[in-house]
């Protein structure tokens, strides 16, 4: 390739990056500019001002919701990681009646579209009595069809003389799974980690349906209703509510970058 | 040291038979080899020895203990795998220790064990290595050792050197041998090489579709394979074998298209002109007149490949292909007709269901 | 072994409790939902047909329907027009190429409310970062989200950024399979960078166009959260969306019947489209 090409090329590429990039960077500029400022191009803002947080923070409880979707986003993971590799190892690797219709339902699963059992799945969360709780947030997710399907993928390419040995050495099948399993699989773990993290951190369909009560929203919940209701006033207020939703993220993908690619798009292909 | 006893073991998948009324005892302290080809059940039956595979009717015993339904773990029985199945994610000294850890056997003793099996088996300076960093054979040698530490009632050892490569099996064959003459173990092990069978055997079983061919010393089934079966699958080069029927004209004598071998000694009766095989070991034709009875066979050579030692003759004798396997320098050429001859005290005869009739004393 | 089997069932029977509840009742409840009027509150009555009735003759059902194939028609062709030439320009060996591809990824980690809130403010139409643009280059601001005409242009724009960088991960997964064979034996036969694009890159992507197209295709009709956000359905219900018409009726109407109702119907046309859409693909590489 000519050198002329290449550097049309790199300058595409800029400008398309520049594209991806800027608006994140504007918008954490924006957070800190005085309401007179926000329209302006300028990244450095003429005077900074933390006044867009103070006022945010004081209008709505975006603390507890920060705590909300901290606690529903790792117990979601935690339960999708254990639930999950114990349904993936049964069906991987142990032989019982009902294992391939179960196989079967677990595929159906990740072709029925959500819209179809939204309303249901609503009206049972009513019927059980979990509207405006933790439970109506963490219960339906408990297991993943997509984690399952990516761990018993896995959990299938390891020896099975490992597993033999094991239970010469008298390992239970559950100790087998943590002690033996586990450390092999962990770049599948931290795939379906990230994804359900991902997944449970920027929800906001579900809890908008099954939460009211703004102690118990979550971040993004609450962020919606806040900049739609008018609460945040200016522009800048809603977005350094934004930013609070963002910031985690970005930072964690930053270091993580590999692995976000390849499990969003790992779980994305699958599922 | 115990006995293992295998009383009428079946072993079905469905309608599909695995191992069919299997009966055998293995003597305190014997290393018994099962040897078959892919599909014949020697791995189910070991498998079946560990627990790790259910007994679908009859009995296994350790001594005088029943262990058909016992787990895996209640059995006091170690394996050797195939792919040694090592846990990746520790060290050697953690492999080894790791099945004791779970016996909740004392720290000092497993401290004492595994720097013995260690010691034995020359890991001493490895033990702190993954699996990654060793060796085929270093990994392999770990895999006995784990095994050695647990101290078990028997010794199960699958297939262990089918992922070696040729020079390294025979050494690892060798140190199993020694190892297991030294600790004495009841050993059961399994493998499709009927060389490693021969050389590490105090008795084989020669598995095919589920059920025995026949059970003995290697050099009694050497010499005195019960059917066809058995006579091709020991020994190497494999025996020839040649169709045809038997002719009582002047003696009894086999013959097929251009051979004639008189037959002496004792023989069980089979029909005239029946079909029968015969089988001849490539090491038991010469190509010299010797001393004892023989039949001269003529037949055009075909190929002769020099292995340095011994050199194979194949020959195109009639339909039939013949292979001799020779020692002495002076080898005829391709293209030459020559004589070569059978010594009727070492023929084997087969009737048409694959049974030897040439019972030796 | 009956113990294997005993674990088994054991370990998996939490999963099996689970997919009855909440997969198993849900589909069957939606199907039930169909022929009840219930409100959440009054025991749910019997309501025939009554719901599918409603649907067919509902204007503003199908206009949400009209809109969400408005927005496909805009978003699909961008979607896998920019995935796949962003991937084409980084499938060789560059500097940053890890950087590019994390910056095409940045939106795909980030919620869609945050990104429906930034591009709000984006689009606004006094204080907005386009418009500012706009204004700079001599242009006239434009009123991207109240101006009937172009507020579905602007969603669909924005979705398109939203999701292409995961799309062209999938893109650059298709391409490391292309043999480097066949990129020589086209190049050494003459072909022109478009011939060769044309003639081997495009046709040995067609798998990965077809998944690009049923995944944003699925995504797309989901489309809800931006129109919430952004229009609340306007202007001039311009925007409304399926999902956004199903949520208001079940959540502002509490008519639980018909919500599921258009549930199942928008579940049948999301089926229907991939189909045809697999379909007519499908024919067009026999071609």
């Amino acid at each position: 390739m000519s050198k002329f090409i290449r550097a049309i090329l790199y300058v595409g590429l800029a400008l398309a990056a520049l594209t991806f990039i800027y608006p994140f960077l504007w918008m954490a500029s924006s957070t800190l500019k005085p309401p007179g400022e926000v329209g302006s191009l300028a990244l450095i803002p003429d005077r900074a001002t933390l006044d867009n947080y103070r006022i945010m923070w004081g209008r709505a409880p975006f603390g507890r919701a920060l705590l909300n979707s901290v606690l529903v986003a790792s117990t979601v993971t935690i339960a999708v990681l254990i639930f999950g590799s114990i349904t993936a190892y049964a069906m991987a690797r142990l032989t019982f009646p009902g294992k391939r219709a179960l196989n079967a339902a677990t595929m159906a699963v990740l072709l029925v579209p959500g819209q179809l059992t939204l309303i249901p799945l609503y009206t049972l969360i009513v019927q059980l009595g979990w509207i405006d709780t933790y439970a109506a947030l963490i219960v339906p997710y408990l297991f993943n069809a997509t984690a399952i399907l990516m761990l018993r993928q896995f959990f299938l390419q390891i020896p099975q003389s490992l597993i033999d040995s094991a239970r010469m050495d008298g390992m239970g099948e559950l100790r087998i799974l943590f002690t033996i399993f586990w450390p092999l699989a962990r770049p599948a773990l931290a795939i379906v980690a990230i994804f359900t993290f991902m997944g449970s951190w920027n929800e906001v369909l579900w809890p908008l349906l099954v939460v009211r009560d703004q102690h118990i929203m979550t971040l993004p919940q609450l962020l919606t209703v806040f900049a739609l209701g008018g609460g945040a006033g200016t522009l800048g207020v809603s977005l350094a509510a934004a930013m609070v939703l963002v910031v985690p993220v970005v930072a964690a993908y930053m270091f993580l970058q590999r692995y976000f690619i390849e499990s969003m798009a790992g779980a994305g292909v699958k599922g | 040291m115990p006995s293992v006893t295998f009383d009428h073991v079946t072993k079905r998948f469905g309608d599909v038979v695995i191992v069919e009324d299997f009966n055998l005892e293995v003597a305190d302290g014997e290393l018994l080899v099962l040897v078959g080809g892919s599909g014949s059940g020697k791995s189910t039956l070991l498998r079946m020895v560990a627990g790790l595979e259910s007994v679908t009717s009859g009995t296994i015993r350790i001594d005088d203990r029943d262990i058909t339904h016992l787990a895996p773990r209640e059995r006091d029985v170690a394996m050797v795998f195939q792919d040694y199945a090592l846990y990746p994610h520790l060290t050697v000294r953690d492999n080894l220790s790791l099945g004791l850890k779970l016996r909740k056997v004392p720290k000092p003793e497993i401290a004492r064990r595994v720097a013995w099996a260690a010691g034995m088996l020359g890991l001493e300076a490895l033990l702190d290595r993954k699996p990654k960093q060793l060796s085929g054979g270093q990994r392999q040698r770990v895999a006995m050792g784990r095994a050695m530490v647990r101290e078990p009632l028997v010794f199960l050892f699958d297939e262990p050197l089918s992922n070696l490569d040729a020079g390294l099996r025979a050494q690892m064959r060798i140190e199993i041998g020694g190892l297991q003459r030294r600790l004495n173990t009841t050993t059961i092990y399994v493998t499709h090489d009927q060389v490693e069978a021969m050389t590490l055997g105090d008795r084989i079983v020669v598995l095919a579709n589920g059920t025995i061919q026949q059970v003995g010393r290697p050099i009694e089934l050497y010499r005195d394979p019960v059917n066809r079966f058995v006579a091709g699958f020991i020994g190497s080069p494999p025996m020839n074998f040649i169709e045809g029927r038997l002719d009582r004209n002047g003696g009894a004598a086999f013959v097929a298209d251009g051979v004639r071998v008189e037959l002496g000694g004792e023989r069980e009766p089979v029909p005239v002109a029946a079909p029968v095989t015969l089988g001849i070991r490539p090491e038991d034709i010469s190509l010299v007149a010797a001393g004892m009875a023989t039949s001269p066979v003529s037949g055009t050579v075909v190929l002769v490949e020099r292995l340095g030692g011994t050199s194979h003759v194949h020959l195109d004798v009639g339909p039939n292909r013949l292979m001799a396997a020779v020692s002495q320098e002076q080898l005829p050429a391709v293209g030459e007709r020559i004589e070569v001859y059978v010594p009727s005290a070492r023929v084997h005869l087969f009737d048409a269901g694959g049974k030897c009739r040439t019972a030796r004393p | 072994m009956r113990a294997e089997a005993r674990s088994g069932t054991l370990l998996s029977a939490p999963y099996v409790l689970f997919l009855l509840a909440f997969a198993a009742y849900p589909v069957a409840f939606a199907l039930a939902l169909v022929l009840m009027h219930w409100d959440l509150v009054t025991t749910p009555s019997f309501a025939g047909l009554d719901n599918v009735k409603l649907l067919a003759t509902d204007t503003r059902f199908w206009q949400a329907v009209g809109n969400t194939f408005v927005f496909l028609g805009l978003h699909l062709p961008l979607q896998i027009v920019t995935a796949l030439a962003l991937a084409v320009a980084l499938n060789r060996p560059m500097m940053f190429r890890a950087f590019w591809r994390a910056a095409f990824f940045l939106p795909v980690v980030i919620s869609g409310a945050v990104v429906a809130i930034l591009w709000n403010a984006l689009y606004a139409t006094d204080v907005g970062l386009i418009n500012a643009l706009l204004v700079k280059a001599g242009i006239a601001p434009v009123p991207w989200l109240t101006d009937p005409r172009v507020a579905m242009a602007a969603i669909a724009v924005m979705v398109t950024w939203k999701n292409v960088g995961f799309y062209v991960i999938i893109y650059l997964a298709g391409l490391q399979y292309i043999p480097r064979s066949c990129q020589e034996a086209i190049e050494l036969d003459g072909a022109t960078a478009w011939q060769r694009f044309r003639h081997l890159t495009l046709p040995l992507l067609l798998p990965q166009t077809i998944l690009v197209l049923t995944l944003s295709t699925i995504n797309g009709f989901q489309l809800f959260i931006e129109p919430y956000v952004m229009t609340g359905g306007g202007p001039l219900r311009r925007t409304f969306s399926v999902v956004l018409y199903m949520y208001t009726n079940a959540f502002s109407y509490q008519k639980m019947g018909y919500a599921a109702t258009i549930g199942v119907a928008l579940a049948m046309i999301i089926g229907t489209v991939v189909a045809i859409q697999r379909k007519v693909v499908g024919t067009a590489e026999a071609l």
